[in-house]
């Protein structure tokens, strides 16, 4: 059975963070161990005035990554970062998982390098160097990292335009990233606003093009599902190289499943489905229904009961 | 609004936290959810594993911590409606007593939210709190509404100060917790190891719930070669599920509930002990099991209904 770290934020009402990877990573058969980098009473969605509790400190976290790791030395199949809430705390986190890494190279290591979006920095601006180090580091450490658009141009180093310089700019990362998924990709670059498109990349091979539909919503938590699920279903790739699993048809199954979780969310809103940033009580009713969502996270094998997203190819 | 026809049951579980294994609310959350709650998980400390490891490493949250995210956070700016509050492992006196405070002061507003209530202090004969969390322990079961304590044995003798060894001691241990408790409505022993039993190789676990009548009941359970940590944090949890959730649409009695809760329990204690001596030589002495195979029991989580260990058997009071 597979057991993985998850070093990201925890909530403790709603789901984003650790709440929303942990729950559907342990119906998939994981066994989870989640460092919480924060313990916060909600998500910073529902107002600042109404975010409760503290972030783990430097040497806090220092204490909980050494202890774990010397008492389980080879336990984890996989390793997961996400959401870290300072420099300090990224490069405590991509220290200890480098150093795993290196003693372990047959394991997995998903990076979520969490810094914004939408040309927004959400993290202070010296965090940037530190996930540039682990991502571009010459040691190979990281396997797969989920930026969106704005996080890829931080780590790639500059603005990405068209096609052609998306594909550039994938090129460069996987000379030390081996799979790259791009969450959100600028529409622009396409033909259609009324979608998402999603980019998905294995090194040596041409880069997947998918188009979703665009839920207009404000659903916080949804990248984090995406993360573990794609951890999930691109560790049945990597782990096993005689598998039949093909890279598009898991990326795309994992598109599947966050429509349907997005749907059954949707079901659970009372019509309204975009929530004023900072109310707290519309919030509340705005967050993923990962628990009532629980039958959704298995592969689908049957490709009549699922959508195929995938657009073209870069 | 949330339209009737989808409710979920929610919970706020304040406990341990534990980053590998499944103790405290890492023993209740996975069960919780898996079983259609919708949990809010407050950790009173982060370790890196439980204490019944040679290391382990983490710290505390301060009280102030806590008290500010459920009183300000979740019952203050949230205004969140619990259908059940779980509490376990408070780290301190200080903690125990503002938390329970709070969480006390819910339940006397609002009868529809039950607290259950794990007075954790120490197991085996060993205290695991500071000394004084006894008396504030004693104070709480006292003065706020309870839905359901779950001690363990040796919780039991020190709530009631009695030691317990025979079927009468237990019997009389029941009788002092309701006189001095009367506000608890129901309790249930996880884990009594009587005299009368010993040669049988079975411990039990007994209940008693005073608004339904003046007898307890009690299982007697085989027992495994081996100790597990995380097991009465797991009994609370699937508990309060069973009491709670209406899967049934008709509250179930206490004595149905633990029936059912055993058969989950003990079932995933059995697959547990199998998966860890799994080709190990075989042994005499009892391994000890630090940690629960929870996602290896999914098909034993999610039964429904779920079959029940057996009968109990009742005492009048």
């Amino acid at each position: 059975m597979p057991r993985l770290l998850a070093t990201q934020s925890h909530v403790v009402h709603g789901y984003v963070g650790n709440k929303a990877a942990t729950f559907p990573l342990q119906c998939l058969g994981w066994d989870v161990d989640c460092c919480n980098s924060v313990q916060f009473s909600n998500h910073t969605g529902y107002g600042l005035d109404k975010v409760f509790g503290t972030v783990t400190n430097e040497a806090d976290l220092k204490e909980l990554l050494s202890g774990l790791f010397d008492n389980f030395p080879r336990d984890y199949q996989a390793l997961l970062s996400g959401y870290l809430p300072n420099k300090s705390s990224v490069r405590c986190m991509g220290t200890y998982y480098a150093k795993f890494k290196e003693e372990n190279p047959e394991i997995i290591w998903l990076m979520d390098p969490v810094m914004g979006d939408e040309g927004q920095l959400y993290v202070s601006e010296d965090v940037i160097p530190e996930y540039r180090k682990l991502a571009l580091s010459p040691r190979q450490l990281v396997d797969i990292i989920t930026p969106n658009q704005f996080e890829l141009e931080i780590l790639y180093g500059e603005r990405i335009k068209t096609k052609e310089h998306l594909k550039k700019a994938l090129e460069k990362l996987h000379r030390t990233i081996p799979v790259i998924i791009v969450t959100s990709c600028d529409c622009k670059m396409f033909d259609d606003q009324e979608f998402i498109y999603c980019v998905a990349s294995m090194k040596g091979k041409r880069p997947i093009v998918y188009r979703v539909p665009f839920i207009d919503s404000y659903f916080t938590g949804v990248g984090d599902l995406f993360s573990a699920l794609l951890l999930d279903r691109v560790y049945e790739i990597l782990s096993n190289p005689t598998t039949t699993l093909r890279f598009e048809d898991q990326v795309n199954n994992v598109l599947n499943v966050i429509q349907k979780v997005l749907k059954i969310t949707r079901s659970y809103t009372s019509g309204k489905i975009k929530a004023k940033m900072g109310s707290a009580l519309e919030m509340k009713e705005m967050e993923l229904r990962i628990v009532e969502s629980r039958d959704k996270y298995e592969t689908i094998s049957s490709s009549v009961h699922q959508a195929n997203y995938i657009y073209a190819r870069l | 609004m949330t339209s009737t026809l989808h409710t979920t049951k929610k919970v706020l579980s304040i406990q341990s936290h534990v980053i590998h294994g499944y103790v405290g609310n890492k023993a209740a959350t996975f069960p919780l959810q898996y079983r259609g709650w919708d949990v809010d998980v407050l950790n009173t400390v982060q370790f890196s594993n439980h204490p019944g490891y040679a290391h382990f490493t983490g710290f505390k949250f301060s009280t102030e911590e806590l008290v500010d995210i459920v009183e300000k956070g979740l019952v203050g700016a949230l205004g969140i409606k619990y259908d059940a509050v779980l509490s376990g492992y408070l780290p301190n006196v200080q903690a125990l007593q503002k938390v329970a405070g709070i969480v006390g002061q819910l339940c006397e507003d609002d009868e529809n939210v039950k607290w259950v209530l794990d007075p954790v202090l120490g197991d085996n004969g060993r205290l695991y709190v500071d000394e004084k969390c006894v008396a504030v322990y004693r104070n709480i079961l006292q003065n706020f509404r309870i839905f359901l304590a779950t001690p363990n044995q040796f919780e039991m003798e020190l709530l009631v100060g009695m030691s317990i060894h025979t079927l009468d001691d237990a019997k009389r241990a029941f009788e002092l917790f309701h006189e001095k408790y009367p506000r608890v409505a129901r309790v249930v022993v996880t884990s009594l190891e009587l005299s009368e039993f010993s040669n049988d190789n079975v411990y039990v676990v007994a209940g008693f719930d005073s608004s339904l009548s003046n007898e307890i009941f009690f299982y007697k359970i085989p027992k495994i070669n081996a100790t597990f940590s995380g097991s009465g944090d797991l009994i609370s949890a699937m508990l309060t599920d069973s009491l709670l959730n209406d899967h049934g649409h008709t509250q179930q009695t206490l004595s149905t509930s633990l029936g059912q809760v055993l058969w989950l329990v003990t079932s995933i204690l059995q697959r547990t002990y199998d998966l860890n001596v799994a080709g190990q030589d075989p042994h005499d002495s009892a391994i000890r099991i630090k940690d629960l195979k929870l996602i290896q029991c999914r098909d034993i989580l999610k039964q429904d209904p779920v079959p029940t260990i057996g009968k109990p058997e009742t005492i009048k009071l």
